[in-house]
């Protein structure tokens, strides 16, 4: 039996995928490749929500903690005023921990993805499947069986 | 032409783009090349020579170097606006534009960074500004702005770094059948094994709208940040609460002119008439010409507010702006980033590709110019008389400046050759929702 079905066009492809969904296939029978990102067919699949987003908000808070923490720490551990101003000087500290806010943030988004996507592949780097442009839909129970 | 052809032909009008350097490529690039050994030549002879050579003096200590790094720092902006703000506003034309002004973001920044150390004289002092316990344990001081800028552009580099790349992980997967020998491996591997599966495409869209609102509000800290480098003085001309939002839309006028000049010369030379048209460069002039209505109303509120507070420092200072030493540089400055910008509103001269040019060079002096009359005019004349004087930059001084546009031209010439210079995901996308 059939398991594995190529499309030039999408919208032939997204009427087999809905096709499918239909019989009863779920996110993880399939295996779908396509050019660019489809829109829509997250809920054609009913698809899980990406986990990612746990990942910045872990990080973003981690930066803003790290930023308030290190800079209240330098100023406690060699306390010397400047300015007149007093040693935590929550307003300055604001600007440091913004910046760590985003910095750890987009830096663990990015692992976070590279950790939920399974980057770097190293099958996908030396033997690249090349779609060549083409939606591709796999049947993982059907080829298994 | 169905689809699927459609998509390859996308893909091979870029990568040819990107594999065919013509003869006045080459001669562009030994330009730009040699203006950039010019510069390097004249930091050399300071290194050697010391600091002194540079026109700096008391009372002047911040000159053509502080205005250099906060040009090419705004020159960056306009790169994550068309990336980041136009993804989230969902702006279709930004997918013309968003990889080569990613790049120009990345080679700006760049640029910018060696000027703090040009400025510095003993460039290899520049680990004091790092935030590390130095032999007595005595840190940064974290109240003062300069070490703000140094996380906020050092937060800036990594985070566009990020970006730009996972902007081009799918198409560096999508090029690679195109490429033979060295470059085909090198973009196998930096492409991380990309195949285009639905589980990718779900965490990937997660990972670019999550950056995009990451690097909106970073934007806008940067460059207020790179403000109040000035406004946390006491300074007349420079302490001021409008200077981060006029700072900011300073920075995306200036980075919009310089897309105009990068890429119609670019959309020519590769032959990419077909994917950036001229209603995209429609659209963004409109943008340009926005902020440069902002840049405008923020001098207008400079000067009023001055005048309106009746403080003698203020009211001096903003008349020594206007008809002192330096008036012929405000004058020019008002003349390229607010006068001639309103021709902008005609609209068959905003849909002139040519004329679209011209002017983005003059913005682009424009906001030079507006950096170093706010940054010398300050200077010059504070307080006190007795340590009034004026500054002229020197040779050297000059000879650095025309290295750091050698420098950006030299990397974007490089990597108009190496990486695709259109987001080739996006403009296929695009093609089936038109």
């Amino acid at each position: 039996m059939n398991h594995e079905w190529t499309f030039d066009d999408q919208e032939a492809f997204v009427e087999k995928l809905n096709e499918l969904v239909q019989d009863g296939c779920t996110e993880d029978d399939l295996e779908i490749i396509t050019p660019f990102p489809v829109h829509g067919l997250e809920e054609t699949l009913k698809e899980r929500p990406s986990f990612l987003k746990f990942f910045s908000l872990a990080g973003s808070l981690a930066g803003l903690l790290a930023g308030f923490a290190f800079t209240i720490y330098t100023v406690l551990s060699w306390p010397l005023i400047t300015g007149g101003k007093p040693l935590i000087s929550i307003t300055a500290f604001v600007v440091i921990a913004f910046e760590l806010t985003i910095l750890i943030g987009a830096i663990t988004t990015f692992i976070g993805f590279l950790i939920l996507g399974r980057f770097p592949s190293l099958p996908g780097i030396l033997q690249p499947r090349e779609s060549g442009n083409r939606f591709i839909i796999i049947d993982r129970r059907r080829a298994s069986a | 032409m169905n689809r699927k052809a459609y998509y390859d032909q996308v893909e091979t009008d870029v990568m040819a783009a990107v594999s065919r350097p013509s003869r006045f490529y080459f001669l562009a690039l030994l330009v730009s090349a040699s203006m950039f050994a010019l510069g390097m030549a004249c930091w050399g002879y300071q290194l050697l020579t010391g600091l002194g050579v540079a026109g700096i003096r008391n009372p002047v200590g911040w000159g053509v170097y502080i205005t250099d790094f906060v040009f090419w720092v705004g020159i960056a902006h306009s790169g994550t606006l068309i990336s980041a703000v136009l993804f989230i506003f969902r702006a279709r034309f930004r997918s013309s534009f968003n990889r080569s002004a990613e790049a120009m973001t990345l080679i700006a920044v760049m640029t910018a960074g060696l000027f703090p150390l040009i400025h510095l004289g003993r460039a290899w002092r520049f680990y004091y500004l790092l935030p590390y316990p130095n032999q007595r344990l005595l840190w940064v001081n974290f109240r003062s702005p300069l070490i703000w800028d140094v996380f906020a552009v050092s937060t800036y580099f990594t985070v566009s770094l990020i970006f730009f790349y996972v902007g081009l992980i799918p198409d560096l997967a999508a090029a690679r059948r195109h490429l033979k020998g060295i470059f085909k491996w090198v973009y196998r591997v930096l492409s991380l094994g990309w195949q285009g599966t639905q589980k990718q495409w779900k965490h990937y869209n997660q990972l670019y709208l999550f950056l995009a609102a990451f690097a909106t509000p970073l934007v806008i800290s940067v460059h207020s940040v790179v403000s109040w480098d000035f406004a946390m003085s006491i300074v007349p001309g420079w302490h001021t609460t409008i200077f981060a939002p006029y700072f900011v839309a300073g920075a995306i006028y200036s980075g919009t002119a310089m897309v105009f000049t990068l890429v119609i010369p670019m959309r020519k030379i590769l032959g990419l008439e077909k994917y950036i048209t001229v209603d995209h460069f429609e659209k963004l002039a409109k943008v340009m010409l926005f902020t440069s209505l902002i840049v405008t109303y923020a001098y207008v509120i400079e000067i009023v507010l001055a005048f309106y507070s009746g403080n003698i420092f203020e009211t001096t200072h903003f008349s020594y702006r206007m008809a002192g030493d330096y008036w012929p540089l405000w004058a020019m400055m008002i003349l390229c980033n607010s006068i001639l910008p309103m021709t902008v509103f005609v609209k068959s001269l905003r849909r002139n590709l040519i004329y679209l040019f011209i002017l983005s060079l003059f913005v682009n002096v424009g906001m030079w110019l507006e950096r170093f009359v706010i940054i010398v005019t300050a200077l010059s004349k504070d307080y006190d008389p007795y340590s009034w004087g004026t500054y002229r930059p020197s040779l050297v001084e000059a000879g650095i400046t025309v290295g750091s546009f050698g420098l950006f031209f030299t990397l974007f010439l490089v990597f108009v050759k190496v990486l695709p210079v259109l987001s080739i995901t996006e403009v296929k996308e695009q093609a089936h929702e038109s």
